[in-house]
């Protein structure tokens, strides 16, 4: 019997301590005003974003002195599999990073909507369209993504052009790249489709050029006309640039991330569609070509009735499991999470564009100047209202299109299959 | 049949000569004889087990994955239509083609070190070094040669470079889907023909020197010395190195299509294994993946009978 009993304990002392290990920690949300605050991300980590986090915690802890912040980094390529577990499991971290739209939109059940707590920063902050479902909240943006037209303003020297008077029109932007061509030795457009993706910058960079504003509205909407005559038009620029020599040669076999980039980084191509946070973006081209010589241009007018504006999305955000205690005290850290303070020392290290609207970008060139001014007028990416599966048959469909092996209208009718089927 | 074979056995070792032989035998008291008639389970149970809990299950598991819906219908039975979905989808449908066109340039994956061992064991001038190089690159992880021939076969990268210096149109390696194939399955024979080379060597260490030697003295030229005295002689190495190599295109392949295509383009270059990867991590439907799985393990299943049949055969005649 007494063996019995000791092997009964020895079995069932690992159950008595089950819980005591989990990441959330023995004392999660804290009964009152201490206790513990699980947060995990995969930026907390990084070098660049040690100034954010710490200011973050600072601002925290002027409202919840008591209360212990512990960040768990983990990494980002495991991340959504992590945080699947969690959820499956029903316990894990208080507070949670998440890429906008459908990584968030997919995970809603395990949300607390934010509304309520985030009132207060609606005017501030931008972005919220990516971390909204079903007409509520679920997280706070922290940076925007989005795809300006970066142009390199030597370049537009040296071939006699006005550095600060781009194309408006798509007529003048190929005569524009025709003069280029003809007087230096870049091509017009960096270009890299090898994983797919650059169609979907091409389509977002340039459809508000494009598409009436009607149809760009209905586009995000989900109500999206593949065969209008504009959206076609769309595609036919995509053909017709590489048809007329306005991209690097080999574009199927160049890389977005990152030899396309380096093409425009080394001045040997004058433009590129390239995003505004973390890579491929104002900061990365500045180094290279010096932030004086980084331009932003509004997509060109292929279609007078259209109406230029900048493609962003909320591209990182916090949000607050449901199981967590204390909604009310997580929220707070959501919400000093994208303080101005905080969101300032993550613009300025990590060389992203925060979310909140009143951060002064000036100092860091004019092309971040014209894209923080171009945010309040920005819409949607139309790339990023697709699927998955529409996404990936993009991509195939755009390397065919350049090779030539299939038209635009059977391209375009795939799709629509695709994204209506 | 032990129980009635053990009274027989008991008076007989009771006034036995050889007592030691018997206990040996293992067919001692009744006691001991349960234990013994359980040792040979329990000494397979382990094997037995692992096999069962750790292949045979996780088989019987995705094959009835197989048969569930992903995403809204996750976990629903819905019969065949995940395999309706497979041979609907022209990427699918490619990266089977693709298995075919391995298959057919299998003759040229064992011709090659086939080829250059006969060299390196005709001593040609320098053949200890050429020994080494040729099986260098299979000290390499496909991660690393991937990458070497992605700056290599870049548009603007050294063989475009070079071709053009002797006048040839520049020829976009990796971006053109009638290429693309080719030229990943050119870099996987080069970076894995050294270990079939390593298995011709041993194979023409087994070869009967004075064979050759009669036949030269008979005046055979070389091509012919090849065909009728080294192909006969090496028959069995020539099949292990077709059975290696065909498993090899089919299941290590990934990690070169990973770094240098990415499937592409135009998803030319789907193999089912980078299929089945993408589509249960990248497009989070793992029961259709599951499905690409199944099919694939019923081609290698036909391919594996297919070998074990020429490896028997190929025994018989020994």
């Amino acid at each position: 019997m007494k063996r019995r009993a000791l092997w009964s304990s020895v079995l069932i002392a690992p159950l008595a301590l089950y819980g005591c290990g989990s990441a959330a920690g023995p004392d999660t949300g804290g009964g009152g005003e201490s206790g513990t605050l699980v947060v995990w991300d995969w930026k907390s980590g990084d070098e660049t974003a040690k100034s954010y986090i710490e200011q973050a915690k600072a601002d925290f802890a002027k409202a919840h002195p008591d209360v212990e912040v512990e960040f768990v980094a983990q990494p980002f390529d495991q991340y959504y599999n992590l945080l699947g577990t969690a959820i499956q499991s029903g316990e894990g971290p208080d507070v949670m990073l998440f890429n906008g739209g459908g990584q968030l939109r997919d995970r809603t059940d395990a949300l607390l909507p934010l509304e309520d707590y985030l009132a207060d920063d609606m005017e501030r902050l931008a972005g919220w369209e990516a971390f909204s479902a079903d007409g509520h909240i679920y997280a706070a943006p922290v940076t925007l993504q989005g795809h300006p037209i970066y142009y390199n303003k030597a370049l537009y020297a040296e071939a006699g052009l006005d550095p600060e008077a781009p194309a408006a029109t798509w007529e003048e932007f190929l005569a524009d790249c025709a003069q280029i061509e003809e007087k230096t030795d870049a091509t017009c457009f960096a270009l890299g489709n090898k994983e797919g993706i650059g169609i979907q910058f091409f389509l977002s960079g340039l459809g508000s050029g494009v598409l009436t504003p009607e149809e760009y509205d209905a586009w995000i909407a989900g109500d999206r006309d593949w065969t209008s005559p504009n959206v076609k038009r769309l595609f036919e620029m995509w053909v017709e640039a590489e048809q007329s020599g306005l991209n690097n040669e080999g574009v199927n076999s160049t890389a977005m991330f990152n030899d396309e980039f380096a093409i425009f980084d080394a001045g040997e191509a004058a433009h590129v569609i390239g995003l505004m946070s973390d890579v491929g973006h104002w900061k990365d081209f500045g180094e290279f070509l010096g932030a004086e010589n980084v331009g932003v241009m509004p997509a060109p007018l292929a279609n007078p009735a259209a109406v230029p504006s900048l493609p962003y999305d909320g591209g990182i955000g916090y949000g607050v499991a449901e199981w967590t205690e204390d909604p009310a005290l997580a929220a707070d850290l959501v919400r000093s999470l994208s303080s101005t303070a905080a969101l300032e020392a993550f613009y300025a290290d990590a060389g992203a564009i925060a979310a909140d609207t009143t951060i002064d970008a000036s100092s860091s060139g004019p092309a971040t100047a014209q894209i923080v001014d171009a945010i309040q007028t920005g819409e949607p990416a139309l790339h990023v209202a697709l699927s998955a599966e529409t996404l990936e048959l993009m991509g195939r469909l755009s390397q065919q299109l350049l090779s030539g092996s299939v038209t635009v209208d059977d391209a375009l009718a795939q799709l629509a299959e695709s994204d209506q089927g | 049949m032990t129980a009635a074979s053990t009274p027989v056995r008991t008076p007989v070792r009771a006034g036995a000569q050889t007592p030691r032989r018997r206990v040996r035998s293992g067919r001692g008291a009744a006691g001991k004889s349960r234990a013994e008639r359980l040792a040979p389970y329990v000494l397979v149970a382990p094997a037995a087990l692992i096999i069962g809990v750790f292949r045979l299950y996780p088989l019987a598991l995705g094959v009835n994955f197989s048969f569930t819906g992903d995403g809204d219908r996750n976990g629903q039975a819905v019969g065949f239509d995940n395999y309706a979905t497979l041979f609907d989808d022209p990427l699918f449908l490619a990266s089977m083609r693709n298995v075919g066109l391995l298959v057919l340039l299998l003759p040229v994956a064992v011709a090659i070190p086939g080829l250059l061992a006969t060299f390196v064991y005709m001593r040609v001038p320098g053949h200890r070094v050429y020994r080494g190089v040729y099986f260098f690159p299979a000290v390499l992880s496909p991660v690393i040669i991937g990458a070497i021939f992605n700056l290599l076969l870049a548009f603007d990268g050294p063989v475009n470079a070079l071709l053009g210096a002797v006048g040839i149109g520049p020829v976009d390696w990796l971006g053109d889907p009638d290429v693309a194939m080719y030229a990943v399955v050119a870099v996987h024979i080069w970076a894995t023909f050294g270990m079939a080379l390593v298995v011709f060597l041993a194979g023409f260490a087994t070869l009967d020197a004075s064979l050759i030697d009669a036949a030269r003295v008979d005046g055979a030229s070389l091509p012919r010395v090849v065909r009728h005295v080294i192909v006969p002689g090496l028959s069995r190495t020539i099949q292990f190195v077709v059975v290696t190599t065909m498993i090899g295109m089919l299941t290590s392949m990934f990690g070169l299509l990973y770094v240098m295509t990415g499937g592409g383009p135009e998803g030319s270059t789907y193999l089912p294994e980078y299929y089945i990867w993408f589509q249960q991590g990248q497009m989070s439907r793992p029961a259709l993946a599951s499905a690409a799985s199944t099919v694939l393990f019923g081609v290698m299943l036909v391919v594996g009978l297919a070998q074990i049949a020429v490896l028997r055969r190929t025994g018989r005649e020994d």
